[in-house]
């Protein structure tokens, strides 16, 4: 019931004209308009973060600092063509420059927590253990495999969208996409003990 | 060309990221090789394990915290300037109280009575100066083809040791004398 209260909050901002009516909003100084615009993008933003960076607390540290950015930078996201784009490219630097300024923290065990408790305890096992298994195989990737991996196959851009974000050519995030699967997939079969 | 030189394309083919052609190599190889079949569906399966992973969100109470963190930044930058500017304020008052202090005009000092001078004794007569005439040297007197006379120091003039001389000067203010003592010479002991 809350899930869909909270889809049907979310969707009003589903058309452009909502959305920049939102923004204006938030220009002005309007903190719930703000805070509405936050809701939509707080998904893509501290998920795609926790994966960069592999532990929460750095993640909603990089998170804070995208939306404070996005917040000082309203005008520019409104005449940008996908608000979309511009908060993956702002989450990726964000990560980056957090990454350079603090040393790689352990990861929590829990940082991936379900948000619903209802599951039986053999699906929370395996869910916990595919949990780890991500975790894991993005922490053994390089920085960039990681940043491609993630943004391709975990949040759905393509091939150009990731170069973009990442501002490098399509043929180097073709090769460092192929790596990273490459490279999970070694991991995954060691990980679970068996040849799929 | 071996399985390994496969593996990237194999790689790329299960993210759908080959174009036409490429899709249509890899699948002919799939079609003969037994070993890249058996790659790409170790490639398939872990990137499916990963989004299945990737689905899950963590608890709500993590965007909420964010969110709270976000917005009192948020607040704190639209406080209008003079609730953030007391301290400020305060300053500027400080630096206009010191400015007033110092170009607060000063009261001109009443300029010092004039001394009354009384001489007790008068100084003697100056010594006569002897006029010292330039003689040239040796060069000089070559140079300007004149003969040359060793030159003769004068007599040094005797000077009689200088008596002292007391001089009082009398002010206004009858609790202020000055004595100047000095000698015959005018120098000042």
């Amino acid at each position: 019931m809350k899930a869909l209260a909270f889809l049907a909050a979310v969707a009003t901002m589903d058309h452009p004209e909502d959305r920049a009516g939102v923004i204006e909003a938030a220009k002005a100084g309007d903190l719930a308009a703000f805070e509405q615009l936050m809701r939509q993008y707080e998904r893509l933003v501290l998920v795609t973060a926790l994966r960069l960076l592999g532990s929460l607390e750095d993640a909603q540290d990089a998170s804070q600092e995208v939306f404070l950015k996005l917040y000082r930078n309203l005008g520019k996201v409104q005449a940008s063509a996908s608000i979309s784009g511009w908060l993956y490219r702002v989450t990726a630097n964000a990560c980056h420059d957090l990454r350079r300024r603090r040393p790689a923290s352990v990861p929590v065990e829990d940082a991936g927590e379900l948000a619903s408790g209802e599951a039986d305890p053999q699906q929370r096992t395996a869910e916990k253990e595919r949990r780890r298994a991500l975790e894991l195989s993005l922490r053994m990737l390089s920085e960039k495999e990681r940043a491609a991996l993630v943004l391709r196959d975990l949040e759905g851009l393509s091939t150009e969208e990731v170069a973009r974000t990442l501002g490098s050519s399509e043929a180097t995030v073709r090769s460092q996409i192929s790596k990273a699967r490459v490279k999970v997939k070694g991991f995954v079969e060691r990980y679970f003990g068996r040849r799929v | 060309m071996n399985c390994r030189d496969w593996e990237e394309r194999l790689a790329l083919y299960a993210g759908g990221d080959l174009g036409a052609p490429e899709r249509a190599a890899v699948e002919r190889h799939l079609g003969e090789c037994a070993g890249c079949q058996v790659f790409l569906s170790g490639v398939t399966e872990g990137l499916r394990i990963l989004k299945e992973a990737h689905t899950e969100q963590p608890a709500e109470a993590h965007f909420a915290a964010v969110r709270a963190r976000v917005l009192a930044q948020v607040r704190r930058e639209q406080r209008p300037w003079w609730r953030k500017g007391w301290v400020y304020g305060l300053a500027g008052v400080a630096a206009a109280v010191l400015v007033v202090i110092a170009l607060r005009p000063r009261p001109v000092p009443a300029p010092p009575p004039a001394p009354r001078v009384a001489v007790s004794e008068r100084p003697p007569a100056p010594l006569p100066v002897k006029e010292r005439v330039a003689v040239p040297g040796r060069r000089g007197a070559l140079r300007a083809g004149l003969p040359y006379r060793r030159r003769v120091r004068p007599a040094e003039p005797v000077i009689e040791p200088a008596k002292p001389l007391v001089v009082k000067l009398v002010t206004d203010d009858p609790n202020v004398v000055i004595y100047w003592i000095t000698d015959t010479r005018g120098d000042l002991k």
